[in-house]
C-alpha cells in the first residue's frame, strides 16, 4: 500500500524541472558508495592531529573530560586556597581564562578555533567584578554537590536553585563556562547539561545509556539527541553519509519521505545554531563511523556561519573546541550559485538586508570561509546579488522537490564544496 | 471649519449662484475677509486653540510693547469664563427653554437611555467590586451629558501691561484694520504675521458680536485713553463704538485689552499653562500673573510667575536686507522708498555688507549699461532682473548677527532653573550662522531631573523667544534630539531621566514650516547642525558633572554594594568545606589533604570556623579595600576640585611700610 503511494506520487513529478538529468538510483548510489569508501579509507589514514602535534608560538588552553572525582578535587584545592586567602584577611579572587574574541585564535592546521591563554583576575573585593565572584563561587558549590551526588541537572535547574543571585540565566549560563574553563573540563563533565534540542533520525544504530536505539523506527520526529553523551555508545550504521540539515522544516520534509531509505544515510538537526549535545554527537559519529558530512544550509550568511560552528567550533566554547567541532564538513546546499542553476524564480529570493550584507562581508575575512576557496566564490557571489534565499525556496517546485530531485542530482553530481 | 456661519456677502452670494453662471461677478476680498475665513493660518483653527492664540497674542503683543521702552514687562492675564445665561444677558437675549426636545442634536431616545443606564450600572458593579476587594478606586469620570453642538463656552480674556501703550488716535487703526502694523520692517520679532489682538477682534466678532475695550495711556500723558471697537470685516476698516479720553490718577501706564470670545478652557487648559510656564523660562525678567475665573471655585487658577532677573536682552535692531536674500520684488519695493537717488548709494545704504568699493565692483559686473551715478528711477525691468540675478550669484559676506537679540545664555539658565528646579543643567548659545541671507542663532539648554518634568525627553521649542507648542513631531528641534544625539554617549539615560531639553532659535525670518508657524522644518541643514551642535555642547558640559557624580555615588556605595554579597560568597565556600570536613571523617583513615588544609577542615568540622568566621574576615577585607579606595579617590579628585585663588598674608610683626596713593574716588596702598 505505501509502495503504491509513493509511485503514484513520483509519477506526479515527473515533469518537475531537471528532473530528467536524474539518472536512476542505483547509479547515483554507485557514486556515494565510491566516495564513501574513498573517505574513510584516507581520513583513517590520516591521523588527527592535535595542538601537541604542532608548535604554536604561543600556549592555548584545552579542556578535557575528566571523571567526578576530578573534577570534585580540583574544586575542593581552589576552595581551600580560597579558605586560606580569606581566612589570612585577603579576601579572594578567581583566576578567569578569558573568552573575549581577542583571546581566540583560528588553527588552520587543526581547522578549528582555539583558546589562547590570557586569563583575568576576578577579585571580590572590586564592584565591577564582586558579582561575578559571588556567582562563580555559588556555581563552584553546586557542581561539588553535584559531584558529591553523581546526578546531572540541566542549565536550567541550576539556574532556579538561586534565581536572586543569578537574575537571569545567562549570567548563570556564563559563569558556568568560565568555570569549566577554570577547572579545565569539558561542560557535560561538571554534570549540567542543556536541554535537548538536537534531533537524528536515519540509518543508524545506538545505545542510549544502555537501551539500543535503531533511529530507522522513531517515527517521523527522530530520535532526540542525549544531553550527555557520555552514556551514547555502540554506534553502528550501513549510511554512506551524513547530511546535516539547518532547519527543522526540511528536516521533517526529509525525515517524512523517508529519504535515509532510498540513499542510506543518517540526517542530524539542531533547528538553528546547534547546542553543544548535537555537535558532540555529530563529532562522535563522524569519529566511530567515519563517514562524510554533507550540509543543508539557508543561503544567507547566517546559514554559512552555522556550518561554521560546527566546522570549527564558537568562540564562546572554543576552550572545548577539540571535542566539538566536527572538520571537514562540505557545503552540498543551499548555495547562491544554486540559486540560478535551480532557476529559482524571483519571488522566492529575499533581499539581503544591510545587516546580513554586512554579516557576508564580515564572514569574507574570516579564516575559517577564506581556506576554502570554493566557498569565498560563493559568499562573493551572495554579497554581490545581495539576494538570499531559505531552504524552503525549493519548495516553489512542489514540497517534495527538495527530497526528489534536489538532493539526488546534487548527490549525482558530487556537487558540493 | 465653520467658516459658512461667517455672515460674509461672498460667501452667500457664491453659494447662491449655483453652476449656471450667468454672469461671473468679479468680487474683491479685504483682508479682513480673507483671514475671517482662513482663521486656521492665524491659529485660530477651533474654539479651544482660538482661546490659547488670543492668550499668547496678547502676551506677545504686551512683551514686545515693554521691551520697546527697555521697561521690564510685568504681564497680568484672566481668563474670565462667561456662562451662557450671562453671555445671553450681557448681549440682551432672554433665555429660551426648549419647548421641544426631539428637534435637538442631543436629544436623548428611550434606546440610548437604556444602554447608558445599563452601561453606568455596570460600571458602578465593577466599582462596588473592586472596592470591596480593597483595591484602588479609580475615579471614573462623571458620565458627561452628551454636549451639544450648540454648547459653547465664552470667555472674557483681559490682558494688562506696563508697556508703552498707545497714542490715542492711532488706537482704532491699530486694532480695526487687518494687516497694518508697527512691525513690518526687517527684524527680529515675536509676532508672526502682525495680526495679533485684530485676529481675536475678528474671532470675537466671529463668534459672540461682542466688541473689543482697550485701555491705554502712554508716559507724560495726563489722560487715559479708552476705546471700545469693533471691525468692519468687508471694508477691512474699525468700527468705533466709544473713543474717549478718560482721566487717569494713578498715572498709569500700559495698557489694557478686553475682549469676549467663545473658547474652550477644558481641553486647552494645559495648552496654555504650558504656554505661560515656557514664556517664563524664555523671559525670566518678566513677570507673568495668570489667573482663570469661573464660577465654580474649584476650578479656579492663580499662577504668578515672578521675576528673577532685571537683566533684558537688548531690543532687536532693525536691519538691512542681506543681498542674497532680497528677490525682485523687494528690490523694486527698496527703490521707491530710498531716499537715495544713484545706484551706487543706493547698493551702499540699502543692504548690509556691501562697501563703497565693493558696490562698484559690483555695479562693473552688471555691464556696460550700468554706471555708479546712474539714477534710481532710470533703471528698466529688464536691469532690475540684472542685479537680482547678480545678487544671487554674487559671494557676498555673511550677515552679522548684531541684529539679533537672543534670550542669552544667562537668561536662558536662569529660566530654566527658576521653572523647572532641575538636578543639573547647561546651556550653551552659539555664534551667528546663516540661512538665505538672514542670520540666525541658535541657544540651547539641557536640564537633568527636576519637578514636574517627565522621564526621558522633554523638549522645548523657542522661536524668537516664543515658545512653539504644536506640531513638535516634525520639528528640527525634536527630530535632532531623538534621532541624532547618541545620548548614553553623555552617560544620559534616554528613558529613565528626566531630560529637558531647550531649544532656542532667533532670526530676522524663522523658516516656519506649515501655514500655523508652528514649526521649523528638518530640512534646512544650516539649523539642524547649528541646533545638534549646541544641544552637544550642553551634553558634554553635562557629562563631566555626571560621570563626577556617578563616581561619588560610587564611592558611598561601593561598601555597600561590595557587602551585598559576602553571604553568599562566603556561604558557597562554607558549604563545599563543610561537605569536605564530613567526607574526610567519613574516609578518616585516607589522608587526603596536606597539613594546612587539614587542620582547616578539622577546624570546620569542629565548628571553630563557621560560616560566620569566613563572613567577618571578608567584610574586614572588604572594609580595607574600601577605605584604600576613598583614599585614592581623594587625593585624584580633592586636588582638581576647584582653582586656588592665590592669597597674600600681611606679615604680623614687620614694620609697614606703604605709600597711599590718594585720589578723589579711591586709595591705593603699595606694600613694600
Amino acid at each position: 500500500m505505501a509502495e503504491s503511494s509513493k509511485k503514484r506520487r513520483r509519477t506526479n513529478t515527473d515533469d518537475l524541472p531537471f528532473k530528467n538529468k536524474l539518472k536512476p538510483d542505483s547509479a547515483i548510489l554507485q557514486t556515494l558508495k565510491d566516495f564513501s569508501t574513498s573517505f574513510s579509507s584516507s581520513s583513517s589514514s590520516s591521523k588527527t592531529l592535535t595542538l601537541q602535534d604542532l608548535s604554536l608560538p604561543f600556549s592555548c588552553r584545552e579542556v578535557s573530560d575528566l571523571s567526578l572525582s576530578s573534577v570534585q578535587s580540583n574544586i575542593e584545592s581552589l576552595v581551600l586556597r580560597i579558605a586560606h586567602s580569606i581566612l589570612s584577611g585577603n579576601g579572594f579572587a578567581f583566576d578567569v581564562p578569558s573568552r573575549a574574541a581577542t583571546n581566540q585564535f583560528y588553527v588552520p592546521e587543526l581547522d578549528r578555533i582555539v583558546l589562547k591563554d590570557k586569563s583575568s583576575l576576578r577579585p571580590f573585593a572590586n564592584i565591577s567584578t564582586v558579582r561575578k565572584s559571588a556567582i562563580t563561587a555559588r556555581i563552584l558549590q553546586l557542581v561539588h554537590q553535584l559531584c558529591n551526588k553523581g546526578i546531572h541537572v540541566t542549565k536550567r535547574d541550576l539556574f532556579y536553585t538561586d534565581v536572586k543571585l543569578f537574575q537571569d540565566q545567562i549570567q548563570s549560563d556564563m559563569v558556568l563556562d568560565d568555570v569549566s574553563c577554570m577547572l579545565g573540563c569539558t561542560r557535560s563533565s561538571l554534570n549540567v547539561v542543556a536541554a535537548e534540542k538536537g534531533v537524528v533520525v536515519g540509518r543508524l544504530i545506538f545505545s542510549d545509556n544502555g537501551d539500543m536505539i535503531d533511529c530507522t523506527k522513531m517515527g517521523m520526529g527522530g530520535k532526540a539527541i542525549p544531553p550527555n553523551i557520555d552514556r551514547v555508545g555502540d554506534m553502528q550504521s550501513d549510511a554512506l553519509f551524513i547530511l546535516l540539515v539547518e532547519k527543522d522544516a526540511a528536516y521533517m520534509r526529509l525525515a517524512e519521505d523517508r529519504f535515509y531509505n532510498r540513499f542510506p544515510c543518517i540526517i542530524v538537526t539542531a533547528k538553528g545554531q546547534p547546542d553543544v549535545a548535537t555537535r558532540l554527537f555529530l563529532k562522535k559519529m563522524k569519529m566511530e563511523l567515519k563517514l562524510p558530512v554533507l550540509a543543508l544550509v539557508d543561503s544567507d550568511p547566517y546559514g554559512l556561519k552555522i556550518l561554521s560552528v560546527y566546522g570549527c567550533g564558537s568562540k564562546n566554547m572554543s576552550y572545548d573546541s577539540a571535542n566539538l567541532t566536527t572538520p571537514d564538513i562540505k557545503w552540498l546546499g543551499v548555495r547562491p550559485s544554486d540559486l540560478d542553476k535551480y532557476k529559482i524564480p524571483e519571488q522566492c529570493r529575499l533581499p539581503m538586508t544591510e545587516q546580513d550584507i554586512k554579516t557576508g562581508k564580515d564572514m569574507l575575512e574570516e579564516d575559517f570561509v577564506k581556506k576554502n576557496p570554493g566557498w569565498v566564490e560563493e559568499l562573493t557571489l551572495m554579497v554581490k546579488t545581495k539576494q538570499k534565499a531559505e531552504i524552503q525556496a525549493l519548495s516553489t517546485f512542489g514540497f517534495q522537490y527538495l527530497s526528489e530531485v534536489y538532493l539526488p542530482l546534487k548527490l549525482q553530481q558530487k556537487d558540493w564544496l | 471649519m465653520d467658516s459658512s456661519e461667517s455672515p460674509t456677502e461672498t460667501k452667500k452670494t457664491k453659494s447662491k449662484t449655483p453652476r449656471k453662471n450667468k454672469e461671473t461677478v468679479l468680487k474683491q476680498k479685504s483682508p479682513a475677509e480673507f483671514f475671517a475665513e482662513n482663521k486656521n493660518i492665524a491659529g485660530f483653527d477651533n474654539p479651544g486653540k482660538s482661546l490659547y492664540t488670543t492668550v499668547r497674542e496678547l502676551v506677545e503683543n504686551s512683551l514686545d510693547s515693554a521691551e520697546s521702552i527697555s521697561e521690564l514687562p510685568v504681564v497680568e492675564i484672566t481668563i474670565e469664563e462667561i456662562k451662557k445665561s450671562k453671555f445671553n444677558s450681557m448681549i440682551g437675549l432672554i433665555d429660551c427653554e426648549r419647548v421641544d426636545a426631539e428637534l435637538y442634536d442631543d436629544y436623548e431616545t428611550e434606546k440610548a437611555r437604556e444602554k447608558r443606564l445599563a452601561k453606568e450600572a455596570r460600571a458602578q458593579e465593577i466599582q462596588a467590586k473592586n472596592a470591596a476587594l480593597g483595591k484602588k478606586v479609580k475615579e471614573t469620570p462623571a458620565s458627561k451629558g452628551i454636549r451639544g453642538r450648540g454648547e459653547a463656552s465664552f470667555y472674557r480674556v483681559i490682558c494688562k501691561d506696563n508697556g508703552k501703550g498707545m497714542p490715542h488716535d492711532d488706537i482704532p487703526n491699530m486694532f480695526g484694520r487687518v494687516l497694518s502694523g508697527t512691525k513690518y520692517g526687517l527684524k527680529q520679532t515675536r509676532g508672526k504675521f502682525g495680526l495679533g489682538a485684530k485676529m481675536a477682534l475678528i474671532w470675537s466678532k466671529m463668534s459672540t458680536g461682542l466688541p473689543i475695550e482697550i485701555s491705554s495711556s502712554m508716559r507724560n500723558q495726563s489722560y487715559m485713553s479708552f476705546c471700545r471697537l469693533d471691525i468692519d470685516i468687508h471694508k477691512n476698516i474699525p468700527h468705533v463704538h466709544v473713543h474717549e479720553k478718560r482721566e487717569n490718577k494713578e498715572r498709569w501706564r500700559g495698557a489694557e485689552i478686553q475682549v469676549v470670545i467663545e473658547g474652550n478652557w477644558t481641553t486647552y487648559r494645559s495648552k496654555i499653562l504650558h504656554y505661560m510656564r515656557q514664556m517664563a523660562v524664555i523671559t525670566p525678567y518678566a513677570q507673568f500673573l495668570f489667573k482663570f475665573v469661573s464660577d465654580a471655585p474649584e476650578k479656579n487658577v492663580t499662577i504668578r510667575f515672578s521675576r528673577r532677573t532685571d537683566v533684558m536682552p537688548p531690543v532687536p535692531l532693525e536691519t538691512k536686507h542681506h543681498p542674497s536674500s532680497v528677490d525682485l520684488l523687494l528690490i523694486k519695493r527698496l527703490i521707491a522708498e530710498t531716499s537715495k537717488q544713484n545706484l551706487l548709494q543706493f547698493l551702499q545704504h540699502e543692504f548690509v555688507n556691501i562697501s563703497k568699493s565693493h558696490a562698484e565692483r559690483l555695479i562693473g559686473e552688471m555691464g556696460p549699461d550700468f554706471s555708479p551715478k546712474m539714477a534710481l528711477k532710470s533703471l528698466t525691468p529688464q536691469q532690475l532682473v540684472r542685479i537680482h540675478q547678480l545678487f544671487r550669484q554674487a559671494k557676498f559676506d555673511d550677515p552679522n548677527g548684531h541684529c539679533l537679540s537672543p534670550a542669552g545664555e544667562y537668561n536662558l539658565r536662569l529660566g530654566i532653573i527658576k521653572e523647572l528646579h532641575p538636578d543639573m543643567v547647561a546651556t550653551y548659545s552659539g555664534s551667528a550662522q546663516v540661512f538665505e541671507g538672514h542670520p540666525f542663532i541658535v541657544e540651547a539648554g539641557v536640564s537633568i531631573g527636576g519637578k514636574n518634568v517627565k522621564q526621558g525627553l522633554n523638549i522645548f521649542r523657542f522661536a524668537n523667544r516664543i515658545p512653539l507648542l504644536f506640531e513638535q513631531g516634525a520639528d528640527v528641534v525634536t527630530r535632532t534630539a531623538l534621532k541624532r544625539i547618541n545620548w548614553s554617549s553623555y552617560k544620559i539615560n534616554q528613558l529613565q531621566d528626566k531630560i529637558g531639553i531647550f531649544v532656542s532659535i532667533v532670526s530676522t525670518k524663522i523658516p516656519f514650516k506649515g501655514t500655523g508657524k508652528e514649526y521649523i522644518g528638518d530640512d534646512i541643514t544650516e539649523i539642524a547642525s547649528a541646533v545638534k551642535y549646541s544641544i552637544k555642547q550642553c551634553c558634554v558640559q553635562l557629562k563631566s558633572k555626571i560621570v563626577k557624580k556617578m563616581q561619588a555615588r560610587e564611592q558611598q556605595e561601593r561598601k555597600r554594594n561590595l557587602s551585598k554579597y559576602i553571604p553568599d560568597a562566603t556561604g558557597a565556600v562554607y558549604n563545599v568545606l563543610k561537605d569536605m570536613a564530613e567526607t574526610q571523617l567519613h574516609a578518616s583513615k585516607k589522608f587526603r589533604y596536606g597539613d594546612d588544609d587539614g587542620e582547616l577542615l578539622r577546624k570546620v568540622y569542629e565548628n571553630l570556623i563557621t560560616k560566620e568566621t569566613l563572613s567577618e574576615k571578608l567584610a574586614k577585607h572588604v572594609e580595607q579595600v574600601d577605605y584604600e579606595m576613598a583614599l585614592e579617590y581623594a587625593t585624584q579628585s580633592g586636588v582638581s576640585e576647584e582653582p586656588r585663588e592665590t592669597i597674600y598674608i600681611k606679615p604680623l610683626e614687620t614694620e609697614n611700610k606703604i605709600i597711599d596713593l590718594h585720589s578723589p574716588f579711591f586709595v591705593f596702598r603699595m606694600f613694600h
